[in-house]
């Protein structure tokens, strides 16, 4: 009997306790659903309708992606993301991995180095933005100053559609190589030391080693990189809106920025939406593929 | 002669690598310093041709006016932003880490049923990006009324998985024994938590801090959209706003006055706290 009661007392102590524990998600949970999760789905529904900011949507099918696929101007900035992407990404991974394999082994100066070269990740969108537009200025920019030292003469960057892009794309580089630069250089310092000793008993050079040593060893670093780093690549925006703010012609105006652009200056809300979904599409599209076949390429190795 | 042949030879390649890493850290460094030369000339002296890298004469008028006056756009005032910027900046951070070492430490170490499964659909977020929820948050901060109100930039960060998910990482290496024995002693969760788990967990929160602190003073497009009042707008806002009220762009130095203000304190922060920064960054991009 009494040990049937403890039971209970347990029993009710235990389910008690278990309410206790939701409530330490209940604050995070409440904002994650009413600001992320339940937006993420109203989303989707705004995107089946016509919506002025004032009013209240009125649904309208898949209308907003037909003309969608008639807006030539959607193709521009999707063909524009593409190129940022394409120009940007690939860079945007070779380049810190070159540099975390260089500063990985002793050196002088190694806290000024890794300083100079993530500080530039910690400074806002729109403050690189301002001081690349200066040095990227036709007359008295540095750029130009010193390309013409090296005989180049230097192009009018924001005016010519064939260099803003490119602008963006070193401007972006700046800015962003730093965060990737640490992830490698923290996968770098995970692999056994062991493996190189090992390898330069057999007269392995430093090319060898970083072919069949470190990059093997990465395939987890690269995928966590390649994922990321791609869905952050198809956000670009804040550059362009400080350097171009879209032009010359369109040329440099991204998918976010043309979400910008019908949601907050032409306040068509659910046309917006269609395109966020778009991009959402396309990126969850490119990941699952990265997942497939990197994943596959790891475990090859 | 063969070995002195391949030290020399590797003398070579040791004296190379750092010549190009000499020459990529300049490269990386030059826009912040020119920034920074550029803000302390006088306006008269910043469009010169060839550049000067050595100002004839220092001023810091470029800075005291941008930081008082709203000579530049109609009524934004950097100090007042500053202001803002930090005001939300030190507010989000606080809030981040009640909201999410509550959640990270059910999610690490208490039982509930659907535990696992509701922690992968928050985690499964990360990869959905913000854009999607610009446009619904957008009217719901607008049904709520909180267009140019802090609110809107404070709360619907707090829903964020980042935090939850590296203070989450961060519990799971803390040993059982600690609390199991603090357990038999009588003590409930929520002491647990309190004089056990935080405590010692005190390098990931100042590393949540730091990240939350960088990401509140850098955000760009969530306050751009929703901070159209001047007197609301945080730095970033303020300085993508030159564009829109037609500001002068041959007033470079005041321009890169205002860059230097928006910037000073995350690179201030980076400096003092670059390896905690560099290795919670690596903790998250290993467990990831």
């Amino acid at each position: 009997m009494s040990v049937n009661l403890k039971m209970k007392n347990f029993r009710y102590n235990r389910s008690f306790s278990v309410i206790g524990n939701y409530l330490y998600i209940l604050p995070f949970m409440f904002f994650f659903i009413v600001f992320f999760a339940f937006p993420v789905f109203q989303g989707l529904y705004i995107s089946f309708t016509e919506w002025r900011v004032a009013g209240q949507p009125i649904y309208v099918g898949l209308k907003n992606y037909i003309e969608l696929f008639h807006d030539r101007l959607f193709y521009t900035t999707l063909k524009n993301t593409l190129i940022y992407v394409l120009e940007f990404f690939p860079l945007s991974v070779i380049i810190p991995l070159l540099l975390a394999v260089a500063i990985n082994r002793y050196i002088i100066g190694l806290d000024f180095f890794k300083f100079a070269l993530v500080a530039p990740m910690v400074v806002s969108v729109s403050a690189v933005g301002l001081i690349w537009k200066w040095m990227f200025n036709t007359t008295f920019g540095l750029i130009n100053y010193y390309l013409e030292k090296v005989g180049i003469h230097g192009p009018n960057w924001f005016m010519d559609p064939k260099f803003a892009m490119l602008a963006i794309v070193l401007t972006s580089l700046w800015w962003g190589i730093g965060w990737n630069l640490i992830i490698f250089s923290a996968g770098i310092k995970n692999i056994p030391q062991e493996l190189y000793e090992a390898a330069q008993i057999d007269g392995a050079n430093r090319w060898a080693c970083f072919w069949y040593i470190t990059l093997p060893n990465l395939t987890q670093t690269l995928l966590f990189i390649t994922v990321t780093g791609l869905i952050g690549s198809f956000r670009v925006f804040g550059q362009v809106y400080v350097l171009t703010n879209g032009g010359p012609y369109d040329s440099t105006r991204t998918l976010v920025f043309y979400i910008y652009d019908n949601g907050f200056r032409y306040f068509k809300m659910g046309y917006a939406s269609s395109i966020s979904w778009i991009l959402f599409i396309i990126i969850l599209g490119i990941t699952l593929l990265q997942f497939k076949y990197l994943k596959g390429w790891g475990e090859q190795q | 002669m063969r070995r002195s042949l391949s030290l020399s030879s590797i003398k070579w390649v040791e004296f190379g690598r750092f010549f190009l890493l000499l020459v990529v850290a300049l490269v990386m460094l030059v826009p912040l310093l020119w920034t920074f030369v550029t803000s302390i000339k006088p306006e008269a002296l910043t469009l010169t041709y060839p550049p000067r890298w050595i100002p004839e004469k220092i001023t810091f008028e470029n800075y005291r006016e941008v930081w008082s006056r709203a000579s530049l756009t109609a009524d934004i005032v950097f100090s007042r932003c500053f202001f803002n910027s930090t005001f939300l900046a030190i507010v989000t951070v606080f809030l981040t880490l009640i909201v999410a070492s509550l959640a990270a430490y059910a999610f690490s170490r208490l039982k509930f049923p659907g535990r696992d499964f509701i922690f992968m659909v928050v985690l499964s977020t990360l990869i959905v990006p913000g854009e999607i929820i610009l446009i619904p948050l957008f009217m719901i901060c607008y049904r709520l009324g909180w267009i140019n109100s802090y609110n809107a930039v404070i709360f619907p960060g707090l829903g964020g998985a980042f935090g939850v998910f590296l203070l989450r990482q961060f519990f799971l290496t803390i040993p059982k024994e600690l609390e199991e024995a603090a357990r038999i002693d009588g003590c409930g969760s929520f002491r647990i938590l309190i004089t056990i788990i935080l405590p010692l967990s005190k390098s990931a929160l100042a590393a949540l801090a730091i990240f939350t602190f960088l990401g509140s003073w850098n955000n760009f497009v969530w306050p751009f959209v929703v901070l159209l009042d001047g007197s609301k707008m945080t730095l970033p806002v303020a300085l993508a706003q030159f564009l829109n009220t037609g500001g002068n762009w041959s007033v470079y130095g005041k321009i890169m006055a205002a860059a230097g203000i928006a910037s000073i304190p995350p690179i201030l922060i980076f400096m003092f706290a670059q390896r905690q920064i560099i290795s919670s960054i690596a903790i998250t991009g290993l467990k990831g």
